[in-house]
C-alpha cells in the first residue's frame, strides 16, 4: 500500500509549494489536463472510490449527474465541515499538507468543469483555513490558479469560507444555504445540488478527503487504486480509532483493512485491564459492531452487510467500565443540540429521547419508559426532513437490541450500577497524530 | 466603536466576490466579533449597511451559529469537547474541574475576567480525547482535571500581570481548593 493523503505528513511543518512540487505534487495535472471530461468520470467509477463525508455514494455516479450543457457558472463545493463525533480525519490533511488538498479541488473541478470552487471549513478549524489559504495563494502566484492555468485553456479560482459552526453545516443542502449566508437549514431534495444547488447553480458537493483522493486515481489509474484496497475495498481511507485504546489516531490504510487489525495492531488496543464490549465503526451515527465482528473488512459493503455503516471511518470504542446506556444518552444529547430546529420529530423527539434514558440513571424509569424509546426511534427515523435524526436514532436503535438486559437491570435496580466515566488522558506524546501502514 | 473607512473598504472587497451580498455576512460578523471579542449592537448597524440585511436578520444568524456572541467573554476562551470520544476518556471530569477554577458558571466571564469555560461539541481532535480549543486557535489533547485546572491558573496569572489587571481573585479561589 501506497501512502497517499498522508505521504507527506513526516514533515514538522506543511510543505510550501516548490517543496510540495518536489515531491512530485500536482504532476497529476499532466494526466488530466487535455483529456476528456468524460473519459476521466469513467475512469473514476471504474476505480471504486465513494464519498467519504459519510454516506459512501460512487464518486464518478455523483459526477455523471452534473448535466453537460449544465447553465454556467458550475460550481464545485468542498464539505470540510467535519463535525461527527469520532471524525478527525480531514483536519489532519488541512492542518499538515494543504496543497494535497488544492490540488485535489483543481484536479476534480477540471474534470467536472466548475467554474468556481469553496472550500467550507469549520470554524474551529480557523488555524488550518488559514494554512489552506496560504497553499492557495501560493498556487495562484505560481499560476496553477487563475485564468487559462498553464496553458490549458481552463481557469479556476477557490475561496476557502469559514464557517461559524453548528454540525447540521455538514449537511450538502444545509451547508449551500450558511455558504450563502442563510441559517443552516437543509434543503428539500429534489432538486439535487447537481441540478439546482449554490445560487441556484448546478453544484457538486464532496467530501475533502474524497477530492483528495481524485489526482493519483487520474495519474495511477482505476486499477492500481483498486489494488490499493484489501479484501474487496477500493484505495486507502484515513482510518480514525478513539475512545480507551493505547494509541488513539489516525491512519491510513487499505480500504477493507479489519477492525481488528485496524483497533489492535494499529491503535494499540484497549487500555490495560479493559474489555472492548463494542464499537461504532464510523462516527457516532452509525450502529454498534460486537468483538464477534472483528473480522468484518472495513469497507462500506462488508460494514453495511452486517447491519452497520462504515460512515467516516471514524471507530469508537466502547468497554466494559462505561455504562452503554450512559454512552447513548451521550450520543442522543449531541444530536439533540445540533438539530437545526426545522423539523419536529428531530426538534422535539430528541430531547424526549435524552429525557427518558435520564430516567434509567435516575432510577425512576419504568417498562413502559423502555418501551417508549422503541416506538419513538421507530416514529423519528423515517419522519425528518434530513438524515441528522436517523443517524441519531441509528446507534440508539442498535443499543436497544445489544443492551437489552441492561435496560431491565436499569429498572429493576433503579438505577445505574456502574460508576462515572474515570478520567484517562492517554500518555501519547501531544500530537502523535497520523500513522502509517505498517510499522 | 465603529469601524474605520479602511476596514469598511475590506469588508465592501470581501462581499463584492459573492454574487449575493448577504454571502459575507458571515466574514463581517467575524471580523468585527475579531476586533471587539464580541459583535455589539452599533457593529450591527454597520454590518446591516454592508450586506443589505437587517440588525434582526444579522441575528437570526448569531443566534445559529454557535461560533458567533453578541456578548463579551473572558481574555481567554476555553472550549472543552463533551462528546462521545473525548466523553468515554473523562471529559465530564475535566468539564467539572475547569467550571470550579473558573468559579462561575459555563459561559459565563471569571470574575478577573480571565476565562470563559464552554462545552463544545466534538472537535475533530477525538485522537487526543479529551481534548479543548482556546480561543477558536490553540489546541488542548489528553487533558485530565489537574492539566485543565493549572491552564485556568496559568491564564490568571497572565491577566494579573497584564495592563487589564484582576485575577487576585481566581487565585485565592483556586488556593482555596489545594
Ligand atoms: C447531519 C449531517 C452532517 C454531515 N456532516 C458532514 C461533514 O461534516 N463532512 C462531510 O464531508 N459530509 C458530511 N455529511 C454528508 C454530506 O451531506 C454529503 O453527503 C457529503 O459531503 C458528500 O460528499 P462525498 O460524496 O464526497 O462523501 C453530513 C450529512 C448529514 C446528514
Ligand atoms: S432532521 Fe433535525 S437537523 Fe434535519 S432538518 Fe429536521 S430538525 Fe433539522
Ligand atoms: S444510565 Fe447512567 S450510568 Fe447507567
Ligand atoms: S469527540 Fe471530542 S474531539 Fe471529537
Amino acid at each position: 500500500m501506497e501512502k497517499v493523503l498522508s505521504r507527506n505528513f513526516h514533515h514538522a511543518q506543511p510543505l510550501d509549494l516548490a517543496t510540495y512540487r518536489a515531491g512530485g505534487g500536482y504532476d497529476s495535472l499532466q494526466s488530466i489536463f487535455g483529456r476528456d471530461r468524460e473519459e476521466m468520470v469513467n475512469e473514476l467509477r471504474a476505480s471504486g472510490l465513494r464519498g467519504c463525508g459519510g454516506a459512501g455514494f460512487s464518486t464518478g455516479l455523483k459526477w455523471s449527474f452534473l448535466a453537460k450543457d449544465a447553465p454556467r457558472p458550475v460550481y464545485l463545493v468542498i464539505n470540510l465541515d467535519e463535525s461527527e463525533p469520532g471524525s478527525c480525519k480531514d483536519r489532519q490533511v488541512l492542518y499538515r499538507d494543504p496543497h494535497t488538498i488544492v490540488e485535489g479541488v483543481l484536479a476534480s473541478a477540471y474534470i467536472i468543469g466548475a467554474d468556481k470552487a469553496f472550500v467550507f471549513v469549520r470554524g474551529e478549524y480557523k488555524v488550518g483555513a488559514a494554512k489552506l489559504e496560504k497553499a492557495v495563494q501560493e498556487a495562484r502566484d505560481a499560476g496553477l490558479l487563475g485564468d487559462n492555468i498553464l496553458g490549458s485553456g481552463f481557469s479556476l479560482d477557490i475561496d476557502v469560507h469559514l464557517s461559524a459552526g453548528r454540525y447540521i453545516c455538514g449537511e450538502e443542502t444545509a451547508l449551500l444555504n450558511a455558504l450563502e449566508g442563510y441559517r443552516a437549514n437543509p434543503r428539500s431534495k429534489p432538486p439535487f445540488p447537481a441540478v439546482k444547488g449554490l445560487w441556484g447553480q448546478p453544484t457538486i458537493v464532496n467530501n475533502m478527503e474524497t477530492v483528495c483522493h481524485v489526482p493519483s486515481i487520474m495519474h495511477k489509474g482505476a486499477q492500481w487504486f483498486q489494488g490499493q484496497g484489501q479484501n474487496g475495498g477500493s484505495g486507502t481511507h484515513l482510518f480514525q480509532v478513539s475512545g480507551p485504546v493505547k494509541n488513539p489516531g489516525v491512519f491510513e490504510l487499505p480500504m477493507g483493512v479489519t477492525a481488528r487489525e485496524l483497533i489492535y495492531d494499529h491503535a494499540g488496543g484497549l487500555l490495560d485491564g479493559r474489555k472492548l464490549i463494542a464499537f461504532q465503526p464510523g462516527g457516532s451515527s452509525t450502529p454498534f459492531m460486537t468483538p464477534d465482528q472483528l473480522d468484518t473488512p472495513m469497507h462500506f459493503d462488508a460494514v453495511a452487510k452486517i447491519g452497520s455503516r462504515l460512515g467516516t471511518g471514524g471507530v469508537i470504542i466502547m468497554d466494559d467500565t462505561i455504562c452503554p446506556l450512559k454512552y447513548t444518552r451521550n450520543l442522543i444529547e449531541f444530536y439533540a443540540r445540533e438539530s437545526c430546529g426545522f423539523c419536529t420529530p428531530c426538534r422535539d423527539g430528541l430531547p424526549y429521547l435524552v429525557h427518558l434514558f435520564d430516567k434509567f440513571e435516575l432510577g425512576t424509569a419504568t417498562a413502559a419508559d423502555h418501551q417508549t424509546i422503541l416506538e419513538l426511534c421507530g416514529l423519528i427515523g423515517p419522519n425528518t426532513h434530513c438524515a441528522l435524526a436517523p443517524g441519531a436514532v441509528m446507534p440508539v436503535q442498535s443499543a436497544l437490541q445489544l443492551f437489552d438486559d441492561e435496560f431491565k437491570k436499569h429498572i429493576a435496580a433503579k438505577g445505574c450500577s456502574y460508576s462515572p466515566v474515570a478520567a484517562t488522558a492517554s500518555q501519547a506524546a501531544a500530537g502523535a497524530g497520523v500513522q502509517g501502514g505498517h510499522h | 466603536m465603529s469601524l474605520t473607512e479602511h476596514e469598511i473598504e475590506h469588508l465592501r472587497e470581501h462581499i463584492e466576490h459573492y454574487p449575493e451580498k448577504r454571502a459575507g455576512a458571515i466574514y463581517c460578523l467575524y471580523y468585527v466579533q475579531d476586533k471587539y471579542g464580541y459583535i455589539p449592537r452599533a457593529s450591527l448597524d454597520e454590518v446591516s449597511e454592508l450586506t443589505d440585511l437587517s440588525p434582526t436578520q444579522l441575528d437570526e444568524l448569531i443566534t445559529f451559529y454557535t461560533l458567533l456572541r453578541r456578548r463579551p467573554v473572558g481574555r481567554r476562551l476555553i472550549r472543552i469537547c463533551d462528546s462521545i470520544s473525548c466523553y468515554t476518556r473523562g471529559s465530564e471530569q475535566v468539564l467539572a474541574a475547569a467550571k470550579e477554577a473558573s468559579g462561575v458558571e459555563f459561559g459565563q466571564i471569571s470574575k478577573d475576567g480571565a476565562v470563559t469555560v464552554l462545552p463544545s461539541i466534538c472537535l475533530g481532535l477525538c485522537d487526543r480525547a479529551p481534548a479543548g480549543l482556546v480561543d477558536d486557535s490553540e489546541d488542548l489533547g489528553e487533558l485530565t482535571p489537574e492539566k485543565i485546572r493549572d491552564l485556568i491558573c496559568s491564564y490568571a496569572a497572565e491577566t494579573l500581570d497584564s495592563k487589564s489587571g484582576g485575577g487576585q481573585q481566581i487565585l485565592a479561589v483556586l488556593k482555596d481548593q489545594q
